[in-house]
Formats: structure tokens, C-alpha cells, sequence
């Protein structure tokens, strides 16, 4: 190995720094990493690094901000002390998952709410956004803007008498999808910012994504052009990470990316370590995957099957309204109205159910949840890029089993396993978990134990990887047959 | 003042100069909602639509989790700017990572320069800060930055509270010595330095006072005070020259770390931060702390940026 190579790890994942650094033969280079005692990261480089190949490795876990700026911050130090190439080996890509707003079949975006039964702002008829508990009716008039400025007085006067937080729900769901939770706790202590699994919203901000607002739609923010800016902005020439979320990300960079995969490895496991694999079925655990999953099963000669979850409206007799979006849960309100409703009188409703906004979205949309292909009597593999808070794989798990699976094995590249994720699979029917150790894994074993969870590791692919691009190799070989 | 072309946005936490900033121009401040998950990753989305407006985004950095606070700034930039905002002007009163601003040690990184840069990436036109701990940091960026002062309100902090006529002004570090002279030279008081001399082996290093306190009030004026340390040898040779009595104005209170008990053990009557850095709680832990209230400084610049007129009048007199 020349002497030209320099490898720095960050605090993210130590372990697995020192696995790509004996697969290369070489030691990781010197670097004090900390912070001054403000909080702001403190990053001293001990070893020279003028005029030669620098990898930082850093993954996108653990607490992600901290360790997105150090990883930053280490790339500009390399870069301003002459280092003549900087390659950020980031394995887990933080940021990488994009919100998206779901939308209907006639693509306007669905924004739904759920409001709990309790809540001040369903007791009253929702022909306007109500304010903190205070009312504010406006009647409709034929052509009036009144959505508009019944909004803005309304955000108006919440302003000068905030509502009072409310104590945080029970966690809403796994989705990125912006929707409005139950409740929620605003932080306000100008301190430490504790992080709280739902977000921070009162009756404000129900009102301000209330879909009525039809002139106005959300906004969210999709942080991936940033980052990848940001670490371009930071100095670094070379981005390696492996199975990106989203496979349209390394265009967001002007550098080149190289978007390792694990599907070897996960080939190989499937092979050696599942008995009876060759009668396996390879699971999809939502629509998304599928591409993902039938590569796999495709390579392996297996047969395939996913789950499939549909969302259909239970409604929609009234007069097609082009302005709201299919099946939401509000009130109709045509802007044309000729007869105001007086007040006090539940506005129009599409349906049939109670004159309350509040009644539960349950009751307007029917989700089911099927299996597309042949799983009884077989052992199933779930394949899916990464697990979070496992809702996705555990409810895969249950329904699979209760279609008549014999075994169910859960494969993913990245184990994030954020808040009670382990917990949970605990309790789940997923007979055994396989992840790959690009984000620590030492918690996972901890909880599930040996024998429910196995380890996939990608090192040697990492190691490989910077040896061949270090050499200027072609690294193809490693997409298909690993290492 | 054309308040439907402007729209100021602050993050969930650390508000409170925001909040006051909204209040002295009679603008809300634009509904925002912030998510965090676990991990810390955050999701931001912006309630009214800032299509062609100028945004504002008000935000204090100062210890504790910085680096969330950094990223979630960049966040709310990129989001204005993808909504398509004319302009973007960032208020940061405190600006983060400004004392790493050369590389004093060999491959140290110069931090204040990659924060310029991620600032104008995530999509920042305009810079509004305070009293930044090199006015060369300006330098760094190719976008305009405007560096505010706090000596007009610390001038009327010092007239309305303090017996000035009998005060000396005095800089802890010779680095300091611009500074605190010309406050002085503001409050026609005189002057005096604290020099520490370079260590010679086998010897700590000793402060040495220059000039005459005997029987004053001293002010020790400095623009950070994160550990105190320097402060509280100030103050304790202050107090061995038999000066009268010490206080300490500083524009950024970070006060990390040991900071409070160090106060708190020492010889110095009161110190007193601008909010430039939130650091609110600490006043309950420690009584000697005292406030500057800057928001009004921040709020007439915000008023006249929109409006295209001169902050020069900003940089001599305090705003009413």
C-alpha cells in the first residue's frame, strides 16, 4: 500500500474505521476530534497530509447533526492543509430520506389531518380555521377570498394569545409524510433542545397545513440538495456511500459518487445461512422495494412476493369538487355558495358521519394491506434498504405469518433502529434480523441477542473500494460480486 | 413599514430575541414547524408561502448544541430559498465558530470560513451580525455582512446604571485594547490594560496591570465570555491594585462550562452579557449576571434593510 493513502475516522463509528484500516493494512491517521466546551467541535489533525489521497470515514449515525458538521469540518481542514484529494466515505448517508407528500389519483397532494376527539378546534362547525379556541366564522359570499382572511386573522390572533401546549401523543407513525399529530409539546427552553419523537405543533399549525387553505399548499423542505452541496461546499472531491435511499441523489452533487452495494453480501448470506433458501420467497415490504427485492430474487433464482398497501376512500358521492383533494378529511366547501349555513350548523360533509371534523380519518379511508404472490408454507425474506422504527418490517412479519409463513428472516443494509425499533422487533414475529454494520450495531445484539440477529460485514467492500480508487481500479466488479 | 413583503422566520428554540424582534416592528413572525427525529435529523416546512418576499431568519447560536442549530439554520435557508424568496438575509447576533478563524496550529481548520461558505451554498444573500470576534471574518464571504455594534447600547447601559464618572475602562488581554479604548474614548474615561507575560520555563505566567485603578470602578470590556477564566483573574488583580469595585460588560455570553461556579467564587460585582447568546437560565444559577437587551438594534436594522435606507446610524447611536 503507498505510503501516499491517508485514512481518518470520525467518532461516528470507530469500529468500523478500524476494520476498513486492516483490510487496507494501514492505521488511521492521527486526528484529536472534540469539542470546546460550548458545544462547538473542536477538530485538531495530527498527521501531515500535504499532497496526499485523504478518505475520511464517517457515517451518517448516531447523533447526525454533530456528526455531519465534524465530518465537514475535518474535509475542510484536510482540503486547507494541501491534502490533493479528499474522499468522504460516508456509509450510512444521513439526510438521504426525502419526505414526499403522498398524493391522490388526480396528483394534488393529500394533506391529511388527524385530530383527536378531544381537541378544542372539532367541537365547533369548521367552516373556518378556529383560533386557540376562539371562533372565527366567516360566512361565504360567492367569489369571497374569506379562506385567506379568515387565515390571516386567525394566525393574527393566535399570535397574541398563544395556545397553551399540549402534552405529547403517543408516537404518530413511522412516515416522513408531514402530517399533523395528535398534539404535541413545544420546546421552548432556551437551552438544550431534548429530542421528542412527535414534533412540536398546537392548534397553529393544524390550521396552517388545514387543507381548506386551498390557495396555499405545504412546503418541505428536501434537505438532500443541501447536504450534498455542503460537503461539496467543505472541500471534499469524492463521495463513496453504499445503498443510497434514493438512487437518483448522487446527481445532487457536481463531484462523482460511488454508490456501493450491499446486495452482494445480502446474496450471500441468503445462500450460506438460510436453510432450504432455494424455497425461499423474497418479500417486498412495500410498493417501493419492489425493484430492490425482485433483483435480488432474480439472482438467486428465487420466487418473489410483496405487500401491497392501498388506501381507498370510502366516499365521494357528493358533486366532484376539482378544488379539494379526493377523500380528505375536511368539509366540502364550495367556493360558490349561495345559501350561507347559519352559524352553528355543521358546514356540508361528504359523508354521513358525524357533524365533527374530528372524527377519526379511519372512517373515511379504508387501508388494506395484501400480499401480492404465494407465501404458505414457506420461509420468507424481507428485503428492505434500511429499518428505522421498524413498523414497516414488524407488520410485514405479522402478516406474513398470519398468511401462513414458516420463518421470516428481515434483511436490511442500514439498521437505524431509532427510538423503541428494537423493542419492538423483539415482540415482533421476525425470526431473525440481518443488518450490515454500516451504522454501530452493538445495541442490536445487546437487545435481540445472538441468535435473532446477524451482522453483515461491509468493511471489506469499503476497503476494497478505497484500495481500487486509491489505485484508480475500476471498482464494477465489486457491484456484483461483492467482496 | 410594507409588511406583506416581508416575512421573518426563527427556529422552535432559542426565540426570545426573535419574539422581541417581531414585536418592535409589529410584524408576526411566519409560522414555521420544525420535526425532529430521534437521530436528530430535522424536517422543516414553512406555513405561508414566501414566493418573491424579503425572509428574515432570526436565530441565536451560542452553546449547547451547536451544530443542531447550525444545520437547522442551513435547513430554513435552503427551504426559503427553494420557495422561492427574493432575498434571504440571516440575523445571527452570535456567529458560530468565529474564534476558529486561522489556522493558528498546523492543519487546525479554519471553521469560521467553511461556515461563511455553507451560509452562502445553503442560499443566504445577506449576513446580519454582531460584534464578530474578527471584523476580518466579513472577508469570508462573498455576500454583503453587515457587523452591528454593541457599544451604543453598552454606553447606555454604563450611563444609566452604573457610576461611571468614576469608572475606568478596562481591556483583560492586549488583544482587547481597540476595543475597550474606544469605549473609553466614548465615555471620555480613562483607560487600563491587563498584559499577561509569556511564561518563562519553571514559571506560570503573570498578568500585569498597566495603568491605575486605585479607588474606581472598573468595567472590564470584552466581546466573549464563554469559561471566565481570564475574567476572574482580571477581576482578582483589579481588586489587588485596590480598585473599588469590578464589573464585566462582554457582548457574547456563551458562559460554557465552569463558567457559572467561576462567576459566582469571584471577585467581580456583576456581569453583563448582551442576549446575543440566549442564556436566560443561567440567571437563576447565578446572581451576578445582568442583561443588554439588543433586539432593538437588530429590529431597526431588519426595518431599515427593507426599506434600503443607511444602518450607519446604528453603528454610533444607541435606538431608542
Amino acid at each position: 500500500m503507498s505510503n501516499n493513502l491517508v485514512i481518518f475516522g470520525g467518532d461516528s463509528h470507530p469500529k468500523l474505521v478500524a476494520q476498513i484500516c486492516a483490510q487496507l493494512d494501514v492505521q488511521p491517521s492521527k486526528v484529536e476530534l472534540g469539542k470546546f466546551s460550548n458545544g462547538e467541535t473542536s477538530i485538531a489533525v495530527k498527521s501531515s497530509v500535504r499532497e496526499k489521497d485523504v478518505y475520511v470515514i464517517q457515517s451518517g449515525c448516531g447523533h447526525v447533526n454533530d456528526t455531519f458538521m465534524q465530518l465537514l469540518i475535518l474535509i475542510s481542514a484536510c482540503k486547507s492543509a494541501s491534502a490533493s484529494r479528499v474522499t468522504a466515505v460516508i456509509p450510512y448517508f444521513c439526510y438521504s430520506r426525502q419526505p414526499d407528500i403522498p398524493y391522490t389519483a388526480k396528483g394534488a397532494p393529500i394533506i391529511s389531518q388527524r385530530k383527536s376527539s378531544g381537541s378544542a378546534s372539532a367541537s365547533t362547525p369548521a367552516a373556518t380555521p378556529t383560533a386557540g379556541g376562539k371562533t372565527v366564522t366567516t360566512t361565504q359570499r360567492p367569489g369571497a377570498d374569506s379562506p385567506f382572511k379568515s387565515l390571516d386573522s386567525a394566525i393574527r390572533s393566535t399570535i397574541q394569545s398563544p395556545t397553551p401546549v399540549r402534552p405529547p401523543p403517543t408516537t404518530v407513525g413511522s412516515s416522513r409524510i408531514p402530517m399533523i399529530p395528535e398534539g404535541g409539546k413545544l420546546n421552548r427552553s432556551g437551552g438544550q433542545q431534548t429530542p421528542q419523537p412527535p414534533s412540536s405543533t398546537s392548534a397553529e399549525a393544524e390550521e396552517l397545513f388545514n387543507a381548506q387553505n386551498a390557495g396555499y399548499k405545504l412546503w418541505v423542505v428536501q434537505a438532500g440538495t443541501l447536504i450534498a452541496n455542503l460537503l461539496t461546499a467543505a472541500g471534499a472531491d469524492h463521495v463513496i456511500t453504499m445503498d443510497l435511499h434514493d438512487r437518483q441523489f448522487p446527481g445532487f452533487f457536481d463531484v462523482p459518487v460511488d454508490n456501493l452495494y450491499c446486495k452482494p453480501l445480502v446474496q450471500n448470506y441468503i445462500h450460506h445461512c438460510i436453510p432450504g433458501y432455494r424455497d425461499a420467497v423474497v418479500v417486498s415490504p412495500d410498493a417501493g422495494g419492489a425493484k430492490r427485492a425482485t433483483a435480488v430474487a432474480d439472482a438467486l433464482e428465487l420466487s418473489f412476493a410483496m405487500i401491497h398497501k392501498e388506501r381507498r376512500s370510502q366516499l365521494l358521492k357528493g358533486p366532484p369538487d376539482a378544488t379539494l383533494t379526493s377523500g380528505a378529511d375536511i368539509p366540502s366547501k364550495p367556493l360558490l355558495q349561495h345559501n350561507p349555513p347559519p352559524a352553528g350548523a355543521p358546514a356540508l360533509h361528504r359523508s354521513g358521519s358525524s357533524s365533527s371534523v374530528s372524527s377519526a380519518s379511519s372512517s373515511k379511508f379504508v387501508q388494506t394491506t395484501m400480499i401480492v404472490g404465494d407465501v404458505r408454507g414457506k420461509t420468507c425474506i424481507l428485503v428492505d434498504d434500511l429499518v428505522d422504527t421498524s413498523y414497516t418490517i414488524t407488520r410485514a412479519a405479522v402478516l406474513l405469518k398470519d398468511q401462513g409463513a414458516t420463518a421470516v428472516y428481515a434483511i436490511a443494509t442500514h439498521g437505524v433502529f431509532s427510538g423503541d425499533a428494537l423493542e419492538r422487533i423483539k415482540r415482533s414475529p421476525i425470526d431473525k434480523i440481518v443488518v450490515s454494520n454500516t451504522i454501530p450495531q452493538e445495541r442490536t445484539l445487546a437487545v435481540l441477542g445472538k441468535h435473532r440477529v446477524d451482522i453483515l460485514d461491509v468493511s471489506r467492500v469499503f476497503g476494497e473500494a478505497i484500495r481500487r480508487i486509491h489505485n484508480g481500479e475500476s471498482i464494477s466488479m465489486l457491484f456484483e460480486y461483492g467482496w | 413599514m410594507a409588511d406583506h413583503s416581508i416575512k421573518m422566520l426563527a427556529p422552535d428554540v432559542n426565540r426570545a430575541v426573535a419574539e422581541s424582534v417581531s414585536q418592535r416592528l409589529g410584524i408576526p413572525l411566519t409560522k414555521t414547524h420544525m420535526k425532529r427525529d430521534e437521530t436528530g435529523e430535522v424536517l422543516f416546512t414553512i406555513g405561508e408561502s414566501v414566493r418573491d418576499q424579503d425572509i428574515y431568519i432570526i436565530v441565536q447560536i451560542g452553546s449547547g448544541e451547536v451544530n443542531d442549530r447550525v444545520l437547522e439554520l442551513l435547513i430554513m435557508i435552503n427551504a426559503a430559498k427553494t420557495a422561492s424568496a427574493r432575498r434571504i438575509t440571516v440575523v445571527i447576533p452570535s456567529f458560530p465558530y468565529a474564534r476558529q478563524d486561522r489556522r493558528d496550529k498546523s492543519r487546525a481548520p479554519i471553521t469560521a470560513k467553511l461556515m461563511a461558505d455553507m451560509l452562502t451554498t445553503a442560499g443566504c444573500d445577506h449576513v446580519v451580525t454582531m460584534d464578530l470576534h474578527a471584523s476580518q471574518i466579513q472577508g469570508f464571504f462573498d455576500v454583503p455582512v453587515d457587523n452591528l455594534y454593541a457599544e451604543p447600547s453598552v454606553v447606555r447601559y454604563i450611563k444609566e446604571n452604573c457610576d461611571y464618572k468614576n469608572a475606568i475602562i478596562v481591556s483583560p488581554d492586549a488583544g482587547g485594547a481597540k476595543r475597550a479604548a474606544g469605549l473609553a474614548e466614548d465615555l471620555d474615561l480613562n483607560f487600563a490594560l491587563i498584559h499577561k507575560e509569556r511564561a518563562k520555563a519553571n514559571e506560570v505566567s503573570r498578568m500585569l496591570l498597566v495603568g491605575d485603578v486605585t479607588d474606581k470602578t472598573c468595567i472590564i470590556v470584552d466581546d466573549m465570555a464563554d469559561t471566565c477564566g481570564t475574567l476572574v483573574k482580571a477581576a482578582s488583580i483589579l481588586m489587588g491594585h485596590r480598585a473599588r469595585n469590578v464589573i464585566a460588560i462582554v457582548t457574547h455570553g456563551v458562559l460554557s462550562g465552569n463558567a457559572i461556579a467561576n462567576i459566582n467564587n469571584s471577585q467581580l460585582e456583576k456581569l453583563v452579557c448582551t442576549n446575543t447568546v440566549p442564556f436566560q437560565a443561567k440567571m437563576k444559577l447565578c446572581p451576578k449576571l445582568d442583561v443588554i437587551d439588543i433586539s432593538y438594534v437588530l429590529a431597526e436594522s431588519i426595518r431599515r434593510l427593507h426599506n434600503g435606507e443607511s444602518i450607519s446610524y446604528l453603528f454610533k447611536s444607541h435606538v431608542l
